[in-house]
């Protein structure tokens, strides 16, 4: 009788012993598959604070990615520079001493910051998107031959005694207009054909007395020269005054000027910062269409958020909090505890067949056969227990990501009520709220979870037969009596 | 002369100064029956597992046919050569009385139980529904099976009654003298040593005929 024969006949007639196994395996696989399905979940939050206007989709940088690529840009340059003081791919890294203390600065570059004009341009190019907007970030700049409104009494100490600027694509689709908040008073918006254009506040055109077909020149915040001319095309009239960007009257709301999309960086000779990008579905009945489509493009999803009308957004698990981490940890802890639970399994096994070993070598079989025989046992039941993970996978991983969401989202909560009232000094993350988490248990994974757990079953198998083999037969079968 | 050990020392690793055997030597001749008695303790069952192959000893040799075992390979020579019989049946509990017929060696299963005169009705049933006969009985079937030219038993008849005893003395007698085997029986048993051809002590780890 060859060793597949016993091994079968020792699976299916010992089946307490296999049971255990089969357990055992089944619980790791499960485990394995849910960490890995967790750490690739598409994780749908809705942002109460960003949602796109009407039937359009709102394109914004997924602030954790942002966050999670600065990191690992100051890694590289800690790497990189023996002092830590560096750039890399766009962030730059400084030590600075202030009050004889040491700090370090972090600054990026418009171009690390900016959404690629190239992504925008594929999801525009998605079938059923009529038309879109860019909208760059609100850029501080020098007014050269008009004057700013200002507030007397404000501290204007830390404030670039500027105005802010804001370009668009095509004005109609910024979202102060779409919200219906600005609203044309005289002349026009800018266009996607104009350049060198601005519209300007009624407040800032009564106080320098300007009027459509007029000039501003501006300059950067940095230097005097050059200073860049835009025809005034019209003049807007606000409902209630925007939203500061930041504190200091350069972007108090009177002080904004829409102007085309190319013009600010043209001021402030850098390249462009495009904050958010917007896509105008071209028929609302194909909403929900279009939105899939859009998921489709072939960008890097990983570095933005997908805000629709109801200010739903899918993110991947990489990107809410730190579940990558988490999940990553979880499977550390399972293929440590894995390992400690089959190595246990098998000693037990080994113990319980002290009688059969020492028999078997004394007809003379190899202990490397019987070891192989024990291996053989042990993938033909670990092969019913991948099966059988298999097929309740889908069920487990889902509860198990929706848990760990759950959890995530709980400690956010939790983070935010104890900084609630502190002053804000860097980036605030938005209040996101998971609706759904979705998983997908893909063949890949069922790859590497049947990989991880033959390399399991292996190790933890020979690591407890050594407990017997290094024994000679005589010892063994003295062991048996 | 088939099988033969010259100059065997044995002493156990963790009481290397306690020396069991003291150069012993013995030959054994094919279709011969031979009992090795001795006081418990004496190193009956060291010298069977050095007979064996299931341990070396710490100097001198066992020769098979006039070549060392150990340079024939021990896993090789008990597979091949001899055989063994214990005590406590030692059959997988897992498997039918045939099946551990059948793990033995090639010679054909049904015809070794019949043999050993086990029921038929008892071949395909698990191995711990029979009695502690007929369990030696499937053991001895199984050390036939290979062909050995060799089959040692240690206390084969400890855990049997005396009217079973009798039968497996039997079955042995008749594998040394019908089949032409060398058996080598170590035992406490009178009645048993009174049956075998020869008989050789193991007293102060010194082996007297």
């Amino acid at each position: 009788m060859n060793l597949f024969g016993r091994a079968i006949r020792s699976c299916f007639r010992k089946p307490v012993k296999s049971l255990l196994l089969l357990l055992a395996v089944c619980m790791i696989s499960l485990l394995f598959l849910s960490g890995m399905a967790s750490r690739s979940a598409n994780i749908a939050v809705k942002d109460s604070t960003r949602q796109a206007i009407g039937a359009g989709f709102l394109l914004e940088y997924n602030p954790a990615n942002r966050s999670q690529r600065v990191d690992e840009a100051c890694q590289k340059i800690s790497e990189l520079y023996p002092d830590g003081q560096g750039s890399y791919d766009g962030v730059h890294l400084e030590k600075m001493t202030v009050m004889g203390s040491e700090s370090w600065m972090v600054t990026t570059d418009n171009s690390f910051e900016s959404l690629k004009s190239d992504d925008i341009e594929k999801i525009a190019a998605v079938e059923g998107i009529a038309d879109y907007n860019i909208t760059t970030v609100p850029t501080a700049v020098k007014q050269a031959n008009f004057q700013r409104i200002e507030d007397a009494d404000a501290d204007q100490t830390n404030d670039f005694q500027g105005v802010a600027l804001i370009g668009n694509r095509d004005m109609s689709m910024d979202a102060n207009v779409l919200s219906g908040n600005v609203a044309i008073l005289e002349g026009r918006m800018t266009t996607k054909d104009d350049t060198n254009v601005c519209v300007i506040s009624e407040e800032l055109a009564e106080k320098n007395q300007l009027k459509v077909g007029g000039y501003l020149q501006f300059h950067s915040v940095k230097a005097e020269e050059p200073v860049q001319e835009a025809a005034i095309v019209g003049i807007y009239q606000v409902k209630e005054r925007m939203e500061p960007y930041m504190s200091g009257d350069t972007y108090r709301s009177e002080n904004v000027i829409f102007t085309d999309l190319h013009f600010p960086e043209k001021v402030e000779q850098d390249d462009p910062l495009y904050e958010k990008a917007y896509f105008k579905a071209a028929n609302v009945d194909d909403y929900d269409a279009v939105k899939e489509a859009i998921k489709k493009t072939d960008i890097h999803w990983q570095w933005y958020d997908l805000i629709d009308n109801n200010g739903n957004l899918d993110t991947m698990a990489s990107n809410f909090n730190d579940l990558e981490k988490i999940s990553n940890t979880l499977l550390l802890a399972v293929a440590g505890a894995g390992f400690i639970i089959l190595f246990l399994i098998f000693v037990f096994w080994i113990k319980n067949r002290t009688n059969e070993i020492g028999i078997l070598l004394s007809i003379g079989i190899a202990k490397g056969k019987i070891l192989l025989q024990i291996l053989t046992e042990a993938v033909l039941i670990g092969v019913l227990a991948l099966a059988l993970s298999f097929l309740i996978a889908p069920a487990v991983s889902g509860a198990a990501a929706d848990y760990l969401a759950g959890q995530q989202a709980e400690q956010a909560e939790l983070q935010d009520d104890m900084d609630a009232g502190k002053a804000a000094t860097d980036y605030q993350a938005p209040e996101l709220t998971v609706t759904d988490v979705k998983t997908e248990i893909t063949s890949y994974m069922l790859l590497v979870d049947s990989l991880s757990l033959g390399v399991l079953i292996v190790l933890s198998a020979c690591a407890a037969s050594v407990l017997i083999f290094r024994k000679n037969p005589k010892d063994i079968l003295s062991e048996m009596s | 002369m088939i099988l033969e050990a010259k100059n065997v020392l044995y002493s156990y690793k963790s009481k290397r100064d306690k020396i069991v055997l003291k150069n012993v030597s013995a030959t054994f001749e094919e279709a011969t029956f031979y009992a090795i008695v001795g006081s418990s303790g004496s190193g009956k069952t060291t010298f069977l597992s050095l007979l064996a192959g299931l341990d070396h000893p710490v100097s001198g040799t066992i020769l098979y046919g006039g070549e060392d075992i150990r340079k024939k390979g021990l896993n090789d020579y008990r597979r091949h050569h001899v055989s063994l019989v214990f005590q406590n049946y030692n059959l997988i509990d897992y498997l039918t009385a045939e099946e551990n017929v059948k793990l033995g060696g090639r010679r054909d299963a049904e015809e070794l139980l019949r043999e050993v005169s086990i029921p038929r009705e008892d071949w395909k049933r698990n191995v711990l529904q029979l009695s502690g006969g007929q369990q030696q009985r499937v053991a001895i079937a199984r050390a036939l099976a290979s062909e050995a030219r060799v089959l040692l038993a240690d206390e084969p008849t400890g855990n049997l009654d005396e009217d079973t005893a009798g039968e497996i003395i039997e079955l042995l007698k008749k594998t040394a003298h019908e089949m032409g085997k060398c058996v080598i029986v170590a035992t406490h048993s009178k009645q048993l040593a009174e049956e075998a051809d020869v008989v050789l002590e193991i007293s102060q780890g010194k082996l007297f005929r």
